[in-house]
């Protein structure tokens, strides 16, 4: 697996993580909802994520929720009296987190992309 | 693109909470509002509450207002004859709002807010972050 793939997957990954917090932090006043969260990174890579299904008509219907969405265990005494579970704190160090790799794995894939231009002879910026 | 719909659905959160400041400002804005007839009952606090709302045509699930409704618990009476609400004993009902619970309740709204603002922010500096690439 190259850098480049595995750039690519780390931030589609990212991606899908930051639209499930931005869910639970939007919900953090509906009653009854669980806060969700990816399964880590290092088991989606290892388990090779096997590809969803394409939706290659309009027709096709959107899965409505993603079946592979571990539910976020919340501390015993961070359920609300409504059965909420979102801990706001603990979903913005989360979204802060995504922030911050996402940040590295831009500049490493413009770096490993300033080598390729290096070795074609352009002078890098 | 996950990331925007990211932005859609904080969107949603911040549109709800928009409404949530909306209903308590009524409740507050009613909170000696009584009956005009005799006996009738005052202003009733109104509530809202929201749910988790799947969009089917993007498959985003976002957040939605589910109802505003009423709060029905019982009305306190004064003592007022003079009041044109009053009824025969000359007890007028009062509305059932309390300025402190709303005052709780929108410090509540002000703080999903700003959350959601965050999170907005953030998607936006990934986003960013993610066209520089093509620099």
């Amino acid at each position: 697996m190259d850098l480049f793939d595995l750039a690519d997957r780390r931030l589609a990954w990212l991606d899908r993580r930051q639209s499930i917090l931005a869910q639970n932090v939007a919900n953090v006043a509906t009653p009854g909802y669980t806060a969700r969260d990816l399964p880590s990174f290092a088991a989606t890579l290892a388990a090779n994520s096997s590809p969803a299904m394409a939706r290659t008509a309009a027709g096709h219907l959107v899965g409505t929720r993603d079946k592979d969405l571990t539910t976020v265990q919340p501390r015993p005494d961070a359920r609300a009296p409504d059965g909420n579970t979102v801990s706001l704190d603990q979903e913005l160090t989360k979204i802060a987190d995504s922030e911050t790799s996402q940040g590295l794995v831009t500049s490493i894939y413009k770096k490993y992309l300033d080598m390729f231009s290096m070795a074609l002879g352009h002078s890098s910026s | 693109m996950e990331l925007s719909k990211a932005l859609t659905i904080s969107a949603s959160g911040m549109e709800v909470q928009t409404t949530r400041l909306r209903v308590i400002a009524e409740n507050l804005a009613n909170q000696s509002t009584t009956g005009s007839s005799p006996g009738a009952d005052a202003y009733r606090r109104k509530t809202i509450t929201f749910e988790d709302s799947v969009d089917q045509a993007s498959g985003t699930e976002a957040v939605a207002v589910q109802n505003i409704g009423q709060d029905m618990s019982d009305l306190p009476l004064r003592y007022d004859p003079g009041n044109p609400a009053a009824n025969t004993d000359g007890y007028v009902k009062l509305p059932n709002v309390n300025s402190l619970v709303e005052m709780m309740d929108m410090r509540d709204a002000e703080r999903s807010y700003q959350a959601n603002l965050a999170v907005m922010q953030t998607t936006r500096n990934m986003l960013n972050r993610a066209i520089d690439l093509l620099k």
